[in-house]
Parts: C-alpha cells; structure tokens; sequence
C-alpha cells in the first residue's frame, strides 16, 4: 500500500491532542490506566480513545443509591474455563467446591499436603484429546487461593486444555478439573493457500435467470452513469509543525465577569448599551458579561412607562491583565 | 466505468441507560450527547442529500440498546428537557459574550444548532428511529443490528446458547422495528470466534464485518486480502474485512483527520470552564462539573494555549479533507484493479459516534466527501455490502480468524486484570439461563415474565461496554455497579423461579426500570 501514501496529509498527533487535554481536565483521563498510557500506535488504541469519550463523565458519589450488595465469591461448582486472549496468551479460571477439596484429603491424606497444586497446559491441536495423546505440556505452579491465571502458550495458531490438578512428591498427578478446549488464533497469514470458490445457491438461482447478466440488475450502475465528470479536487497538504513533548502538567487559568445589576419600576423599559432586557416583577435585573481587557462603557438607560421620567447611569470599566 | 467500491459503515451504539428511579442522572447524558452531536447531524447530512437528489450509499449500526433508548418515551421527554435547558444556557452566553465577538458567534452557533436539534427530534416525532427508517426505505442506508445489548462474542463462547441469544434477541427485536429482517450485523467490537457463523445463519443474517487481521489471518489465505468479501468455510455467511488504509486516516494518532488544529477542542467545555454559580444550573445537581456541549475552542496545537474556534476554517479544512480521503480511495482502487483484476472494496468502519460528539466536524466531512465522490470522480462507487454481494456473488471461502477492533486486536480490552472477574459470574448466569429455558418450555403468566426478565437481566449484564470501561480505568463504578446489579437480579430471579416463590411487586418494578425488548422470548437461549 505504500505506493498510495504519495498525496497524505502530514497532521499532528491527535496523541498530543490528549496530552494536553489530560491537563485540561485530568479528572477524566486517568494516567494509571495502562491502555491510555501506550505511546506508540497500537491497534485499536484510537477506537478506544474514542469509544471512552462517549462516556466521559468524572466519578461522582454514589452513596445515595445505597450501598452495594455484593456477589457471591462461589457458587459450589467444580469448574475450569479457559478463554482466548491473543494469539499467544489465554486465561483460565475456575472454583473447586470444598467438597471435592475434602474428597481429595481423604484419599490423599498425608500427600495432599505435601503435593503441589499445578495448572498443567496440553497442546492438543488437531486431536481428540483424552488425556494422554497431548502433542506436548507444561506445568504452572499455583497457590491454593488462586482462582485465575493469565498462561503464555508462545503458540499462535494451536489448540490448548488445561487441567488443574496436584503433582504428589513421587511425580504423580491427580487431576481435579479439566477445562474446555480453546484455540488460539494464527498471528501472521495462513501457510495454507488452497482456493475454494462458491456462489450460494439463492444468488445463483437469480443469476441464472438472468441469463448470467452481472451487474444488470443494479439500478446504481445505471444511475452512476450519468454522473457528471468534474476535476480532481487535489489533496491539500497542509504543514505540520513538529509534535513537541509534553510540557510538565501543572496548568492555570484566570477569567473575569462583569456583573452589572440594578432595580428601577417594575413597568419601566431598560436598555443596557442601547439593547432592550428584561427586568424581574419586582424590577431588579442583573446581567453578566465575559469582560475582555480594554475598557468598557455601559450606558444603563431607564424609561418609564408613561414616557415622561428617564435616567442613565453609566458605569466603565477598565480591565487589564499584566 | 468505475474502478472499484467504497462502503462506508458507522457503528452506533450505547448501553442501555435509563434510570427512571431517579430525576437526573448523569450516565443518561451519554445518549443526549450523542442525539445532539451525532445522531441528529447525521439525520441532517443525510437529509440534505436526499433533499438535492445526491445519490450516496451508507451502512449504520443502530444497536438493539440504541433503538430502544431513542424509542423510548421517559427518554425522549428527558431530551426535550435536556435540550431546552442547553437552548436556554445559549441564550445566556450569548449576552455573557457580548464584548467578546470571536465567543458571542459561536455562541449564536449553538443556539442554531440546539434549536435545529429541538426541531428535528419534534419533526419525527421525538423517534430519531423514524429518520434512519426513512433513509433505508429510501435505498441510501442500510441499517444492520447487532448484539442485543452489545456482548463480547469471543468471551461468551463457552456458552453459546447466549451468543444466540444476543443475535437472535437482536433479529426480531430489527424486524419489530424496522418491518423486515436484517441483512447484516455488526459483531459487538468486531469480534468475531469461528463458529459464530453458525449463529448468524440461523438467525438469516448474510453477512458480518472482521478486523483486517480476521480475514488477512483467515485459513486459507485469502486472495484479495480484505478487498474483497469472503464466506464462512460451512456457512456462507459473508465476512467484510475493515480496510487499514482508510481507516488509518481518520482515526490514526498520527495521520488522522481529527487532530487538526483548526478542529473544534473536545476537552475545553465550558461546563469545566466556566464559573460555578453562573453553569451550576447546566451542571449535574450535585454540583459535579460535566460536558454541555458549548465549547469555544479550536485545537490549536499541542500546547495549553487554545484559541477560538473558528468555523469557517474548520469548514475549509473539512472539505480539504474529504478530497484528501476520496483522492486517496482512488489512487487505492486504481492500483488494487490493476493488481486484482477485479473491482476491489474499500471497506470502512468507524464509531458512529466519532463523527460530532468526538470529531465535532464529523458529520460535515461525511458530507462533502459524499457530494465530491458524486461529482467530482468516477473510479470510486459508493456501495453497502449487500448490493455488493447482489452484484459480485461469488467469493473465495475461509475460516476468517478470532480477532476484535479492540486494543491490540484480540480480546485483552475485555480481559485484563481489572475486568478479568466479571467472566464467572456471567457464564454462571449463562448455564443457569439455558438450565431454566431447558426447564421451563411452556409457561405463561407470572412464570413467563419471570423467564423474561431473567434474560433481559442476562443480556444486560453482558454489555461489552461494562467490561470496557472498567478495562480503560477510569469512572469505573458505574460499570461495576450495573454489571453486578444485573446478575443481582437475574440471580434472584432465577432463585425465586426454581422455588416457585416469584415476588410480583419486586418483578413489576424491575421490569418498568430494564423495560427493554418487551416481546423478548426466553427460549431463544438455547
């Protein structure tokens, strides 16, 4: 694809972007996030970006809602489940029922105690595995109150069951859960470049009764036709200053407001630099400006509602910001 | 004769948001900034279009959760009071900025647009639903489900019978809506497990969209890499590969579009900005700063300094930028034909809500590349799968591979160590939703909207959003407390359903609060 990348826009890193607006509002990115922290472009790193701006909210207090109930930590299954991370790394996890735990003392006395608890990972791609015919496995170490564990298989593209079991001093392994099977998924293209080609039989049965006329039924075809043929519009590019690092996070802003505020008769007509407002029913009004720096003139003009009385008063105000 | 096809496709989606138990909450701003920002410029991009006869091809998402928050009436009167507040905080800044012409603008520009917003959501009746149903009557748009609530696929495979339950749930909650069934879905986050195929075709859907790697890593190696479709090996269902190229150049940290200075700022809102006692009636009653959606500044560069914002560079640049993207498409198409010897497709997806809320110049980009491929070329077509199919029926078939568009391209955004304990708590549920359908094939009455319940409960406990959310870090408590209020629920449900002890008041309430999918059928989990 490189022979496209001729005419791009060179345009500054939306990365930096975010810098910047960690300082602006640091209550909504927070730095301890690890995917939000990537440097580098990594795939899908921009989908999240976004996908996170749909819910941008800060963290408020929710004690209102009462507290939480909590769920519960077992739910008296014997259960071992494996899933797919990436390509190379899977995550099991599972809940031995006391039961079970007890059934094993029993039998294993003494040893139960000296035996090691072990996840053994198998290597069962391509074969129905019943235990013994595993192309190859390792064993991973796991403490009694463990209930998950992230595995690197280093095996994109193989199939792996994992048991969880106890290794007894003499070598022996008791096996106390068995996983389902998962396969993780090739990291590069597939060495396999056999072809097969098909057309579902429904499109097949219309195109056939078309007499094989592709295309032909497309009402868009037609209308593309009669498309009028303008000039390329060129890509513009546009410079592209150089992405500085991110300067230190300490930030502050200043701003001043104006409050200009005052009663008169409640029938009366007020303008305030020659514009209309409008007054509250007992004749009171405030109004509030943005003040940039420079001086400010407000005429504040009251007519009263035979027409007869009228008074200005006109406050200035000076700002300047140093 | 053109050279090769574009297929445009915007993904929109939200969890299900509705708390009528309390007043104002804050997480339900989530679809009124979307409705203003996205939805509703979208509407009138497409509006226009139609209006002036310009012909254009787009594919959307309205995900199952979407439709039913923007069809549903305590939400669309929460807007409308949601929108008057903010046409109201306008007219307020544009006297608060009368001594500040660059802001008072932009102030007025709000105010057109919220204004415009409250006009658009009156004209179709409060159901922006209608507006997008227009567009697909119309042949423009070809709206496609999705999962019901948006579940992860690949980390609901040990339990199948949910994974039909998301699509099928999905299915007939589209054909309720729309009057017929969908073509197409969009697998929640792109991700895509071999086998899921499966699933669609029960449900009658014909084609789904994978991450390029999905399709570039598929078995056999694919012959046009992701330009062109490829069927399911033992399904036939059609798989779309999201084209890097393109993609890149809207959302790439480096070379997107989005990040140009002259763009509107997304962090500088004056809800943040502004002094409290003045935005203190914007804000959440709590006193807690939030987004309102009025925001004076461009991006300006990487520094702190921000300047105004200036709409007509904005507007500029936006054009610049549709002609750069289409520009580029037909450099890419012409080279992939000759290299094919085929008309290739350009497939590219983005976040629905990219465009205006996150790229507020979005929807206007859109615009003019639409009207500048109708006018200005001839080598691109702008296309939706499913006429691509109609006209180029015969597909090379693979095993596409697992993959996502999440973080890194596989599942590890939905589990890390910080959402890795939702799994056994959900397949839990899972197995105990397929024991009680197993149970239970015929009841009715109490029973029966128990058994509802319980799966509505399920379906929302499965948001890939929650799992999201608590992966990224931040204002995780939310997505904690709704994932476990869900199995809270669906577990007494389902204790209360095996003892034949079923609390009708208790049912009643949950019920009017998760009141989604009202025809949802608990025997589709199986």
């Amino acid at each position: 694809m490189a022979v496209i990348r001729k005419v791009k826009e060179k345009i500054k890193k939306v990365s930096a972007r975010k810098k910047a607006s960690k300082r602006v509002a640091k209550a909504k990115i927070n730095k301890n996030s690890a995917p939000t922290e990537q440097k580098k472009e990594i795939l899908g790193f921009r989908e999240m970006v976004v996908e996170q701006a749909k819910f941008s909210h800060p963290e408020i207090s929710r004690s209102r809602r009462g507290l939480a109930q909590d769920l519960p930590n077992k739910y008296d299954q014997d259960k071992l489940i494996l899933q797919v991370r990436d390509p190379w790394w899977i995550h099991a996890y599972w809940e031995v029922r006391s039961a079970t735990i007890e059934k094993l003392k029993n039998e294993l006395r003494d040893e139960f105690y000296k035996a090691k608890r072990i996840i053994r990972v198998y290597d069962v791609s391509h074969i129905i595995f019943n235990g013994h015919n595993a192309h190859s496995s390792f064993d991973i170490e796991v403490h009694e109150y463990n209930n998950s564990w992230y595995i690197d298989t280093g095996g994109p593209g193989r199939s792996w069951c994992v048991d969880l079991g106890l290794l007894l001093p003499g070598g022996k392994f008791i096996m106390i859960l068995r996983s389902n099977t998962v396969t993780t998924p090739l990291a590069g293209p597939s060495w396999i470049t056999d072809e097969e080609w098909m057309i579902p039989e429904d499109m097949f049965a219309r195109l056939y009764g078309l007499g094989f006329g592709l295309g032909q039924s497309s009402p868009v075809g037609r209308a593309w036709q009669e498309k009028v043929k303008h000039v390329l519009s060129s890509g513009v590019s546009s410079v592209s200053s150089p992405v500085k690092k991110a300067a230190r996070k300490f930030w502050m802003r200043v701003d001043c407001e104006l409050i200009v505020y005052g009663a008169t008769e409640p029938d009366a007509k007020v303008t305030v630099q020659g514009k209309p407002i409008s007054l509250r029913s007992d004749g009171t009004f405030t109004l509030r400006f943005a003040l940039p720096d420079g001086k400010q003139i407000i005429p504040v003009k009251a007519v009263s509602a035979d027409k007869v009385d009228e008074r200005t008063i006109t406050p200035i105000v000076v700002r300047e910001t140093k | 004769m053109n050279k090769g096809y574009l297929a445009i496709v915007l993904h929109g989606h939200l969890p299900f948001v509705r708390h009528p138990e309390h007043e104002d909450f804050l997480e339900e701003d989530w679809l009124y900034e979307a409705i203003t920002e996205t939805y509703i410029p979208l509407i009138c991009v497409f509006e226009k279009l139609v209006e002036e006869n310009i012909d254009f091809r787009i594919t959307m998402t309205l995900s199952p959760t979407l439709i039913s928050m923007l069809t549903d009436p305590l939400l669309q009167g929460r807007y409308l009071k949601h929108i008057n507040r903010l046409i109201e905080l306008a007219h307020k800044e544009i006297e608060r900025t009368s001594w500040q012409h660059s802001f008072q603008k932009l102030a007025i520009m709000y105010l057109n647009e919220f204004c415009k917003a409250r006009d658009i959501f009156e004209k179709y009746h409060r159901n922006l639903v209608l507006a997008f149903k227009n567009f697909q009557d119309l042949g423009k748009l070809e709206i496609i489900t999705c999962g019901a609530t948006h579940g992860y696929f690949p980390l609901m495979d040990v339990c199948r019978e949910s994974v039909r339950a998301q699509v099928k749930v999905a299915v007939s909650h589209y054909e309720s809506v729309f009057g017929r069934k969908p073509k197409g879905i969009w697998l929640p986050e792109c991700g895509y497990l071999p086998g899921h195929d499966e699933i669609l075709k029960e449900a009658g859907i014909r084609y789904f969209f994978s991450d390029s790697h999905g399709i570039l890593h598929g078995t056999p190696r694919p012959k046009y890499g992701v330009f062109a479709p490829v069927y399911c090996k033992g399904t036939g269902v059609a798989c779309f590969g999201r084209d890097l190229e393109s993609s890149k150049q809207v959302w790439s940290s480096i070379e997107g579009y989005p990040g140009d200075y002259n763009y509107r700022e997304f962090y500088r809102d004056i809800g943040f900005d502004l002094e409290f006692d003045y935005i203190k009636p914007y804000i959440h009653p709590d006193g807690v700063r939030i987004n309102t959606g009025i925001k004076y500044f461009r991006i300006t560069g990487t520094g702190n300094n921000k300047e105004p914002y200036v709409p007509e560079w904005a507007r500029n640049k936006a054009a610049d930028q549709a002609g750069n993207f289409m520009f580029n498409r037909q450099k890419q198409v012409e080279y992939l034909n000759d290299f094919m010897h085929k008309k290739p497709l350009i497939v590219s997806p983005y976040d629905a809500e990219l465009f205006g809320h996150w790229w507020y110049e979005g929807p206007m980009w859109l615009d003019f590349l639409f009207r500048k491929i109708a006018f200005d070329q001839k080598e691109i077509r702008l296309i939706t799968p499913s006429e691509y199919l109609e006209e180029n029926p015969r597909n090379q078939v693979i095993t596409p591979s697992l993959s996502s568009w999440g973080w890194k391209g596989y599942s590890e955004m939905w589990l890390q160590g910080s959402n890795d304990w939702i799994y056994r708590h959900l397949h839990t549920a899972s197995e105990r939703m397929t024991e009680l359908a197993k149970s239970f094939p015929n009841v009715n009455g109490l029973l029966k909207r128990a058994l509802n319940q319980a799966l509505r409960e399920l379906l929302l406990a499965q948001s890939s959003d929650w799992g999201f959310i608590m992966g990224t870090g931040t204002h995780t408590s939310y997505a904690v407390r709704r994932t476990k209020d869900h199995i809270l629920r669906f577990t007494r449900l389902y204790e209360e359903i095996k003892a034949n002890s079923i609390d009708a008041e208790w049912l009643s309430d949950i019920e009017s609060k998760d009141n989604l999918f009202p025809n949802i059928d608990y025997k589709v989990h199986q």
